[in-house]
């Protein structure tokens, strides 16, 4: 099904934004290690804990989420807008790879490096605040499902945005105001009825929520909807990233 | 015997109403050298698109090797190298690793794609380069790096988009002489351009493409016999009053005589003969012969050396 080529575009996206390091790993350590420092040690010990987490630990999983969904998000979308916009995207499109394989290829690249970040910001934590990760294995699961549907959200805007604005739409006007309206901060059970609820039609919240289970053992509700929540949104993101790369809208004339 | 490629009836409307195909034939053998002639917006660069997969067809057929390009894209592809006529390269990456990503692309294996990527900066060139990155090239060594992209999965078929668009003298022969080697050693080379002297130097088969049709196809030597004029031009030191070749077809004017004649080689001793036997006093004979770019003209109307920056004069006189 997959051919070899198939790897090769996977290796070339790795190595690409490898290659951009100081763009693409360092800000959201950087960034993370700022909250943590700031909301963490300075405010949080005048929080105190939250459901018996304190609170330097508390926003961590939120922070990971933070460093995994826009990196996931901006690697895909930009590494298609910028072969788009420079044209080079069609040395790929002569290829023998399918629509499939080349979506995918793309979304593997922006997951990987939505994963890396959020390890990064998790050993940060670890050596800032000796946070301690309750199920290693669970926490590699919600990375790498919310790093996959965030990069292939990437893919679909990177097809579809005909300027770099577009792509920073969706940024600044969606994934930073739903992630921290996600709990990243709080707990839920913090807030009012009506922004509860409001919260709960939120994904982000869902991811947080899940990866704060794995993590730290606690939430604010059910775990396993989390990581179906999680998992939808990665397969419908990914599906239809493939079905537009297979039509080629908006790729080929 | 299966054509290297194969078009049917085919239609390329694109969003927005343009009909930029209006139904083409093309078969092209295997192992020939096909031109595809043609003005800006002619469908040139559309029809490579179609069979590329980089466009979508609105109706017809195309094949490569017998390979449909939609049902069966995988084989399609693998058999051909394309070089856009744009420039442009993934700017990650340098000179060497572009070439051996795109073999990967193509499915070889890494020591192979290596191996042909070495063999490709040798071919053109480019071995002092292979650490550079495009930005750093001239044009001309981003245009080789182009064709070596192209060529660098050992393709049997390499479809050429304009390759020497705005490349120099010296280079443009060097491709040239480069092509003629690689056609020779057996691969199909479909060659878009508007430079009548490239389409008359390299290829063996033209096809004329206008506004979305194909309006003629043959040899260029064919072309010219069958849609252009040739003949003999005398310069007389006599008068030309009193001459009668009354058996061909002449003009006289300004004391010389034009006689039309498809074989101006072989009937130039007679028509001299003919003169001389009426008095006729000879300063000079020349052979005039009509360019693809006269037949181009007297079969679209159009002519192509506005926008070419024509390569050489266009006139094939010989004078004896």
């Amino acid at each position: 099904m997959f051919s070899r080529g198939f790897l090769v575009i996977v290796k070339r996206e790795i190595k690409r934004f490898l290659f951009l390091y100081k763009q693409t790993l360092f800000p959201s350590v950087i960034s993370s290690a700022l909250y943590i420092i700031v909301f963490g040690a300075a405010i949080g010990s005048r929080i105190g804990e939250i459901k018996g987490v304190e609170y330097i630990h508390f926003i961590v999983p939120g922070l990971v989420m933070m460093a995994v969904i826009n990196p996931a998000y901006q690697n895909s979308s930009s590494s298609i807008m910028q072969a788009k916009f420079l044209r080079f995207i069609e040395d790929i499109l002569i290829t023998p790879l399918s629509g499939l394989e080349i979506s995918l290829s793309y979304i593997i690249g922006g997951a990987v490096r939505g994963v890396l970040n959020g390890i990064l910001v998790l050993l940060l934590a670890y050596f800032i605040t000796g946070l301690h990760i309750e199920n290693w294995f669970l926490t590699l699961v919600y990375l790498s499902a919310v790093a996959w549907a965030f990069a292939g959200a990437g893919v679909i805007v990177g097809i579809y945005a005909k300027s770099w604005d577009s792509i920073m739409v969706l940024t600044n006007f969606f994934l930073m105001p739903l992630t921290f309206l996600g709990g990243v901060f709080y707990s839920i059970e913090m807030l009012p009825d009506f922004w509860r609820n409001i919260s709960m039609i939120n994904p982000l919240y869902w991811m947080i929520n899940g990866l704060r289970f794995a993590t730290l053992g606690i939430a604010d509700t059910s775990h396993a909807l989390s990581l179906g929540i999680s998992m939808l949104f990665a397969i419908f993101f990914s599906t239809l990233a493939s079905y537009m790369f297979s039509k080629g809208y908006r790729i080929k004339t | 015997m299966t054509a290297a490629i194969a078009v049917n009836n085919l239609r390329k409307i694109y969003e927005g109403g343009l009909e930029a195909l209006k139904g083409i034939d093309l078969s092209i053998p295997e192992g020939s050298f096909y031109g595809l002639l043609g003005p800006n917006g002619a469908g040139k660069t559309t029809t490579i698109g179609i069979i590329t997969g980089l466009v979508h067809l609105t109706a017809g057929t195309a094949s490569v090797m017998g390979y449909d390009t939609i049902s069966e894209f995988r084989k399609s592809r693998r058999l051909i190298g394309l070089s856009p006529q744009e420039l442009n390269f993934d700017v990650f990456f340098t000179i060497g690793e572009l070439l051996t990503l795109q073999a990967g692309y193509y499915g070889l294996s890494h020591s192979k794609a290596k191996e042909r990527t070495t063999l490709m900066l040798e071919q053109f060139g480019l071995t002092e380069k292979r650490k550079s990155r495009a930005r750093e090239l001239s044009g001309g060594m981003k245009r080789r790096v182009q064709i070596a992209k192209a060529l660098v999965h050992d393709p049997p078929i390499l479809i050429l988009d304009e390759p020497t668009a705005g490349v120099d003298i010296e280079l443009r022969h060097m491709l040239w002489d480069y092509l003629r080697t690689i056609n020779k050693e057996g691969k199909t080379i479909l060659l878009t351009t508007h430079y009548i002297e490239e389409a008359e130097q390299l290829c063996k088969t033209v096809s004329i493409i206008d506004d979305g049709k194909i309006i003629a196809t043959d040899s260029p030597k064919k072309l010219t016999q069958a849609h252009g004029m040739s003949g003999l031009e005398i310069t007389l030191s006599s008068s030309s009053d009193n001459l009668d070749l009354d058996s061909w077809n002449y003009k006289k004017f300004d004391g010389k005589i034009h006689v039309d004649t498809i074989q101006p080689e072989k009937d130039m001793a007679e028509v001299i003969s003919h003169v001389v036997k009426q008095g006729g006093e000879i300063e000079n004979v020349c052979i005039y012969r009509s360019s693809l770019e006269d037949v181009f003209m007297k079969l679209t109307g159009k002519s192509l050396q506005d926008e070419s920056d024509s390569i050489e004069t266009q006139k094939d006189l010989l004078s004896v």
